[in-house]
């Protein structure tokens, strides 16, 4: 009985197993059988033909070969797509065609590539997506060699098992955070209000709004770290606005506990109007100096295409004082537009409050946009750039002469 | 890298391969390089085979790189073998094949199959202007003139903007044939250039000309000329249209130039509606003028002179025949400074009228509103373009009517007090049933937008 019933279990596993390589075999490892089929065939050649010549079309064999399964596969799918998978699809392509395209995207991003109005407007989406993609990964590399490298240490401490003591007061960041608090309520009381106008929401779109909302953010911080802190307003910001869910998103829970003030009026109503003073790179004013009693507004406002006079427009209409800061008085300008970020204007305007240092304050100008402080009076610098100008423009100008006599001979 | 002239074996590739600093990309950059040589199909094919064996596959870039050479060497049999892998292997290709299938196949006697090709591109995305233009030239090469025509006004309604080469082979092409329907598509492509206000080159202009000649009992002749200030055509006589623009049009455009250019989204950018106020009633009670003069603009003329004196000497210039000035200036220049002297400035305020704006506001959007409402007959002096402000307009309709009406009116100065008429006669082209006149450039990329071809072909019927 015992060997009838192994024998059977014999005949079995053995019809068993060519099954198995037939079917299970060629769906899970479909491109290993392929490949191995093919070296098969490749020897085959190499016998028969043994005075090396190529066969030039070889490969079309080799991509229309085991292709026919996959094409029945392709039958049975439905035909008719869905937007969404249509879309998908297209994105496949463009990866697989070697464009900048993010190698995972989430419907709620496909729906916003499908909405994008034109071809470069969804060429320049998905490039942004494949560069953020990219931040991210890298960012989570560095993490995990932080990580790793953290771990290392401590096993490495742990080792040594010993505790070093030294004479240095602990200074926690909790307690550092709560010296900021402190100075930033003091300032809440004492401190002098600096405006951020949030009536530019309509003017920007939604990037914008969100880059916007960044830079307010570091603002904040930078402004709580100083040692003589603003009193920030932010002004004119409506409830639900996307301002205002942008600003959530950043701070989550800590939003409510922010010690700045935060109103939908405008600052016209808050303050004096004769104290404002808007801060605008359109204006013909510039300012000389940083004045303690003043109230400074700053637009918030990311303006990535053009759209000058935007701030002014709002100034005029209040009727308030406008100014910009001196840049070309002090800086040689070389390149970029003399709008600066909020963060930066922060630095600017915190720095001039505690110094009154033009030069110091800016120096959070980014290095990129100037050439160096002016040394020598402006007058004597615009002299001689004067000279050098009528000097070239006086010779360019002859050329150009020249040139249209050339282009255009009297007949 | 160089490629090699000879195909290579599979051990010779892997040995390269090897030796490139990243093996990864060397394929891609292999044929790259054999495209910029255009080096023998056969290289590549036993670079594909290599990869083939290697990999089992190739991948989709690869494909594409290749077919980008078989296009270049007009390799149809190739092309299609591709077509095929590529359709088994991918539900959808992307435009970059596409655009490459479709121009291998149209310039070959598989043209028709470029066309399915076209059809199947429709399905998922707006085919690109070279995919039509590859089919165009191929249907009317093959003197399908009625199905080139049919993709040519599908193209039209799908925003996709022929290029000149296009509008081009459909003259070429057409050359010698008979049909009224025919030539009433090629009157039709001459309208697209003057409705979207688009000069032919040179060589374009020729076979305008040529196919006008050919008309089998036309009787058309062209003719090479300049047109003469006053706007007659030298050839036959014929006077051309006036640049000014009609009723509708003109109410139109102040309008939106009201509108869109003075209050924008918001009036304060420019000027303040209290100050835009005060200068309509200023105008209003002035009216007309016959020349408006952006002051500043002219001031600045000379850069030796002094500022109020090449503004006095413009408006002594242009004070004759009694014409009625408006000069638009800002309130600095009644400041008595080194630039402006005041007597100066009181010996020119009898000879003309002035309007003096905030130092912030924009005087070029008053100086277009006063030019507007004094009439047809009034024009402006500015060196200015008026770019920005023509890129304020909303739609490309307006814009061409502000050009239009800009070069009718627009008197400009050129160094030395040499003036630049405005235009007399409308620089488009045009036809009256029995002539065509049509300006054309030089040289396709010469002229610069605000400048008007000065070369016209003369049509008429004998």
């Amino acid at each position: 009985m015992q060997s009838a019933n192994m024998l059977l279990r014999k005949i079995v596993r053995s019809s068993v197993l060519p099954f198995a390589a037939q079917y299970g075999m060629k769906k899970d490892l479909f491109p290993l059988s392929r490949m191995l089929s093919l070296s098969l065939c490749l020897k085959q050649d190499k016998s028969c033909e043994p005075s090396e010549k190529l066969d030039l079309d070889e490969w079309k064999k080799v991509m229309k070969s085991g292709l026919q399964e996959e094409v029945s596969e392709t039958v049975s799918e439905p035909e008719e797509l869905s937007s969404l998978a249509a879309a998908r699809q297209t994105l496949e392509m463009w990866r697989l065609a070697g464009r900048a395209v993010p190698d995972n995207i989430s419907e709620e991003q496909l729906k916003t590539f499908m909405e994008c109005p034109s071809k470069s407007a969804k060429k320049k989406y998905l490039k942004y997506l494949h560069i953020r993609e990219l931040h991210k990964k890298s960012d989570k590399r560095k993490m995990d060699e932080k990580r790793e490298r953290r771990l290392e240490a401590q096993d490495q401490a742990s080792n040594t098992d010993e505790t070093k003591k030294n004479s240095f007061v602990f200074l926690s960041s909790s307690a550092m955070d709560k010296a900021y608090h402190w100075r930033a309520a003091q300032s809440m009381i004492f401190g002098q209000p600096l405006v951020f106008d949030m009536s530019y929401e309509k003017e920007m779109s939604v990037r914008e709004v969100t880059n916007t909302v960044r830079q307010l953010v570091l603002s904040e911080s930078c402004n709580r770290r100083a040692v003589d802190p603003f009193h920030i307003h932010f002004c004119n910001l409506k409830d639900d606005s996307l301002y205002h869910r942008e600003f959530i998103k950043h701070y989550k829970e800590a939003w409510g506990k922010l010690l700045i003030t935060v109103t939908d009026q405008c600052y016209t109503e808050i303050f004096p109007k004769d104290k404002l003073i808007y801060l605008t790179a359109d204006s013909p004013k510039v300012m000389k100096k940083f004045d303690h009693d003043k109230i400074y507004i700053v637009g918030s406002m990311v303006d990535k295409s053009i759209k000058t006079g935007v701030s002014l427009a709002r100034a005029k209409r209040l009727g308030l004082e406008t100014a910009a800061l001196p840049l070309e008085k002090y800086l040689l300008w070389n390149t970029g537009a003399k709008n600066l970020t909020l963060d930066q204007m922060m630095h600017i305007l915190l720095t001039l409050k505690d110094t009154a240092d033009w030069r110091k304050a800016l120096e959070f100008v980014p290095k990129r946009k100037y050439c160096g402080f002016v040394n020598k009076p402006v007058k004597e610098l615009k002299k001689t750039l004067d000279l050098i100008n009528t000097l070239r423009l006086g010779k360019r100008r002859e050329q150009v002469e020249n040139q249209f006599a050339k282009n255009h001979p009297k007949k | 890298v160089q490629p090699p002239e000879k195909p290579l074996q599979a051990e010779e590739w892997n040995k390269l391969r090897e030796d490139f600093q990243l093996p990864e990309i060397f394929e891609e950059v292999m044929l790259n390089s054999m495209i910029r040589c255009n080096s023998p199909i056969d290289v590549a094919k036993s670079l594909l085979t290599h990869l083939a064996k290697r990999n089992g596959d190739i991948a989709y870039n690869v494909l594409v790189k290749y077919l980008t050479l078989c296009v270049q060497q007009g390799q149809v049999a190739e092309i299609r073998d591709v077509y095929d892998i590529m359709k088994v292997r991918f539900k959808i290709l992307e435009s970059g094949a596409y655009n490459l299938l479709i121009k291998g196949l149209s310039d070959s006697d598989q043209w028709r199959m470029a066309l399915t090709l076209l059809e199947e591109v429709k399905k998922i995305m707006i085919p690109s202007r070279t995919c039509y233009e590859s089919c165009i030239k191929a249907a009317s090469r093959h003197q399908e003139m009625k199905l080139a025509f049919e993709l040519y006004h599908e193209m039209l309604a799908k925003d996709v903007v022929p290029t000149l080469d296009v509008l081009q082979s459909f003259f070429n092409f057409s050359r010698g044939m008979k049909g009224a329907e025919l030539q009433k598509q090629l009157f039709g492509i001459l309208l697209y250039l003057r409705e979207n206000q688009i000069y032919p080159h040179k060589t374009f202009m020729r076979s305008i000309k040529l196919w006008f000649e050919s008309i089998p009992g036309g009787k058309w002749r062209g003719n090479l000329t300049n047109i003469k200030d006053s706007g007659q055509c030298p050839v036959c006589k014929h006077q051309l249209e006036d640049s000014n623009l009609t009723e509708e049009e003109y109410s139109n455009l102040s309008e939106r130039i009201i509108r869109d250019v003075i209050h924008g989204t918001d009036t304060f950018r420019k000027t303040s509606p209290k100050e835009f106020e005060a200068f309509q009633r200023f105008v209003e009670n002035r009216l007309p003028f016959d020349i408006v003069i952006d002051g500043l603009n002219v001031s600045h003329m000379r850069s030796r002179k002094m500022q109020c004196e090449n503004l006095f000497d413009a408006v002594n210039c242009l004070a004759k025949d009694n014409a009625r000035l408006l000069v638009l200036g800002r309130k600095h220049m009644l400041m008595n400074s080194s630039n402006w002297k005041q007597e100066i400035m009181k010996e020119m305020q009898n000879k003309a009228d002035f309007f003096f704006a905030e130092n912030i506001s924009e005087d070029d959007a008053f100086l277009l509103y006063a030019t507007l409402r004094s009439g047809k007959h009034c024009r402006f002096v500015t060196r200015d373009f008026l770019r920005d402000h023509k890129a304020c307009l909303p739609d490309s309709l307006t814009r061409h009517l502000f050009r239009k009406w800009q070069r009718g009116h627009q008197i400009a100065f050129s160094s030395v007090f040499s003036q630049q008429p405005a235009l007399r006669y409308d620089c488009v082209v045009q036809t009256t049933g029995d002539t065509w006149h049509i300006p054309y450039k030089d040289v396709f990329e010469e002229k610069y937008s605000y400048e008007v071809p000065r070369k016209w072909l003369c049509i008429h019927q004998k």
